[in-house]
């Protein structure tokens, strides 16, 4: 058979081992050799092609188009295929179609020419490939599906992938800022300082450690949003840093709120302050009509006497003392009330607590007896001396005092306690860490669950002319001397009010 | 039976104010006693003892309020002027609602205390001679047999003697000698005062 020449041994043991499927034919298109992988992939006999035209394994709308190809190739135009390589589809011998890739080339010094055809099978290679698409896909949705920016950069800070949240939070599209600086397009101006230090800290850490950071990203419209960061630096198999991934959320709405919420709290502490002040104020005005109503008593007392024809001079140089003195007290209550107000003017002394309370105690005392009751002192001695503002501490001590002694003056608490002598203990005592305790007790009701509860806030009251105040200062007093107004229960029955003030660092003597 | 001394009694818990309103009183030529408070007061008062009273609205232990609500279960009659702070305008108008006298805001001038005090003793005064007066009275009644009274008080509800003679079945001239004793016990110059006085001590609507 002219032109036919078979392929030599050498050759076909070189065909036989070759992955890929190889045919050979003629200058009429007739198959003059067809390997094993070409059986494989066909499902042909070799021996069931030979001499056979190559259309038979191309699909219908190729064969045509082939015989016309190699023609004009023959009559010297120019080569399709030759040289290059390019996907076809082929036909199985059961009539199935898949796609190949196909390389031909002219097997050189065969006159008339022989062409030899590579048929590399790509489904594996696209198996691969969509595996690898899918696993994008799927990496994708993670990114998508993910709550938080998800943001990618290189390692000049070019943005190289963004999730859908990050996207929407900065109101743009993907192609807007795939390979655009992350700093310069997307942080807000004021805050680029701050991102880019964190992208440095990022590239020139040597750990996997994520980094946090905080600032603001400006979204398309203009609008900032206040993003907390953590960042970790991508590094390639010489740990050398390629880029950073960084994983953000918007804390805008929360810090508003947050800042809502504080304001909020504010405007109620003034609010509060405010109304403090007015029943004060009310307070203060009660306190202070007394030594003026007395002044105001003696003077016109003094001028009556002044006009009788013998006037009573010791009663009135007595009167006029007491006006001096009533004017002293008047004055005394603005100071104290100045000082209570502005929490300044604050006198400390370092003293012995248990001569402060003696020194009140008389007009404690006083107190008592109006309500039929007894005060008791209970003071241990050798007490470590404390600093603190005197006049203060005896306002607080009158004010737990004048309320045990409320707390226990309701006849039904009287009868209750079924005639016993009632009292009050004013009691001091050398706390474990060596500072001082101060306790005021009575054998009143106590104070109910509900009652413990609110008992230090401002305005809150059981008795029926209270104000509300006496133990929310007691409380700023103690408190600006660092210590801390507390309440518990006192045994058999009753409540107990105390403070523990600090001790005295005093050098031995 | 003479009057005892009029005195105010002054009850305040404020060292100061008290002390200045015992020496106003007294500048003023006014007897005054002082006390500390409700208690100290109502332990020591006799009902019997003419004046009226000074008393602080707010005080600790017994309020002001509360004391004039003892006194008025003890039946006693004082006047009582509440002297009050800015801030006790409420409890002003309660006290006025209890039967209070009247009430002074302090701090106050001299005469503005000085005359409520002096009509508080007037006030006094008056009930004091009126409740002296109904006393009096009861107390001639007390001495009529019971035939007397019965004349008394029809001859009071305005019957003549004939009609009462026929109310009670006995004859006119037997009326006649109780309504004499009648008149003398009471010591009554006429029918027309004798109604006065049964009107005096009449229960009030």
């Amino acid at each position: 058979m002219r032109g036919m020449a078979a392929p030599t041994t050498d050759v076909l043991a070189l065909l036989e081992a070759t992955f890929d499927a190889v045919v050979i034919m003629d200058d009429r298109g007739r198959i003059s050799a067809f390997n094993r992988s070409a059986e494989e992939m066909f499902g042909y006999r070799a021996a069931d092609t030979l001499g056979r035209n190559v259309s038979m394994l191309m699909t219908s709308g190729d064969r045509a188009a082939h015989d016309d190809h190699l023609r004009r190739y023959l009559a010297g135009g120019e080569a399709h295929i030759l040289g290059r390589g390019r996907d076809v589809r082929v036909r199985h011998r059961d009539g199935s179609e898949f796609e190949v890739f196909l390389s031909v080339g002219r097997i050189p010094n065969t006159e008339p020419p022989q062409f030899v055809g590579f048929l590399h099978d790509t489904s594996l290679r696209r198996k691969a490939l969509a595996t690898l698409e899918h696993e994008r896909q799927v990496n994708r949705l993670y990114l998508d599906l993910a709550q938080v920016m998800l943001v990618a950069t290189n390692r000049s800070g070019a943005v190289q992938l963004v999730n859908q949240r990050a996207l929407r939070v900065l109101r743009v599209d993907a192609t807007q800022i795939i390979d655009c600086n992350w700093v310069d397009s997307c942080v807000a101006p004021d805050d680029r300082g701050i991102a880019r230090n964190a992208f440095r800290a990022l590239l020139m850490s040597g750990s996997d450690e994520p980094q946090s950071s905080e600032y603001h990203v400006r979204a398309s419209d203009g609008e900032d949003r206040f993003i907390t960061w953590r960042g970790v630096s991508l590094r390639d198999a010489n740990n050398v840093a390629t880029g950073v991934m960084l994983s953000g959320e918007d804390i805008t709405d929360q810090r508003r709120a947050e800042n809502e919420a504080h304001r909020a709290l504010e405007r109620m502490n003034n609010v509060s302050r405010l109304a403090t002040m007015g029943e004060m104020a009310a307070g203060i005005s009660h306190e202070l009509n007394q030594p003026l109503a007395a002044i105001a008593n003696y003077a016109q007392a003094c001028a009556r006497l002044l006009r009788l024809p013998a006037p009573d001079m010791p009663e009135i140089s007595g009167a006029l003392e007491q006006i001096s003195g009533q004017a002293l007290r008047a004055g005394e209550i603005i100071r104290r009330i100045r000082s209570l107000v502005r929490n300044e003017d604050v006198r400390r002394e370092t003293q012995d607590i248990n001569e402060l309370i003696r020194e009140v105690h008389t007009l404690l005392a006083s107190d008592a007896r109006v309500h039929d009751g007894r005060l008791e002192l209970d003071l241990a001695p050798a007490l470590p001396r404390v600093t603190v503002d005197g006049v203060q501490i005896q306002q607080v001590l009158m004010n737990l005092v004048h309320n045990a002694f409320e707390a226990q003056g309701t006849d039904m608490i009287r009868a209750e306690i079924n005639g016993t002598a009632f009292e009050v203990r004013i009691a001091t005592r050398p706390t474990d860490a060596g500072d001082v305790e101060v306790s005021v007790s009575d054998l009143g009701p106590g104070l109910a669950g509900e009652v413990e509860q609110r008992i230090f806030e401002p305005f809150f009251t059981t008795k029926p002319a209270g104000t509300g105040l006496g133990l929310a200062i007691s409380r700023s007093i103690i408190k600006a001397h660092d210590a801390r107004l507390g309440y518990r229960a006192n045994q058999p029955r009753g409540a107990c009010f105390y403070f523990v003030l600090p001790a005295h660092m005093e050098s031995p003597r | 039976m003479k009057d005892l001394p009029q005195t105010v009694f002054v009850v305040d818990d404020d060292d100061a104010v008290r002390d200045s309103l015992r020496l106003l009183l007294k500048s003023a030529g006014i007897p005054c006693e002082v006390y500390a408070s409700a208690q100290d007061f109502l332990s020591g008062y006799d009902a019997g003892q003419p004046g009226c009273l000074v008393l602080d609205v707010r005080m600790p232990g017994m309020s002001g309020l509360e004391m004039q609500q003892e006194l008025n279960l003890r039946g006693a009659t004082l006047p009582v002027i509440f002297i009050t702070g800015h801030g006790d305008i409420p409890m002003a108008v309660e006290a006025m609602q209890h039967g209070a006298f009247d009430f002074l805001q302090k701090p106050f001038r001299d005469q503005e205390l000085l005359d409520r005090v002096q009509r508080a003793l007037v006030r006094d005064t008056e009930n004091r001679a009126r409740l002296r007066h109904t006393d009096r009275i009861r107390e001639r009644l007390a001495t009529l047999s019971p035939r007397e009274r019965e004349v008394l008080d029809l001859v009071t509800q305005g019957k003549a003697n004939k009609m009462v003679a026929g109310d009670l079945g006995v004859s006119q001239r037997t009326v006649e000698i109780h309504r004499a004793h009648v008149m003398q016990k009471m010591e009554a110059g006429s029918l027309a005062e004798l109604v006065r006085m049964m009107m005096a001590v009449a229960p009030r609507q």
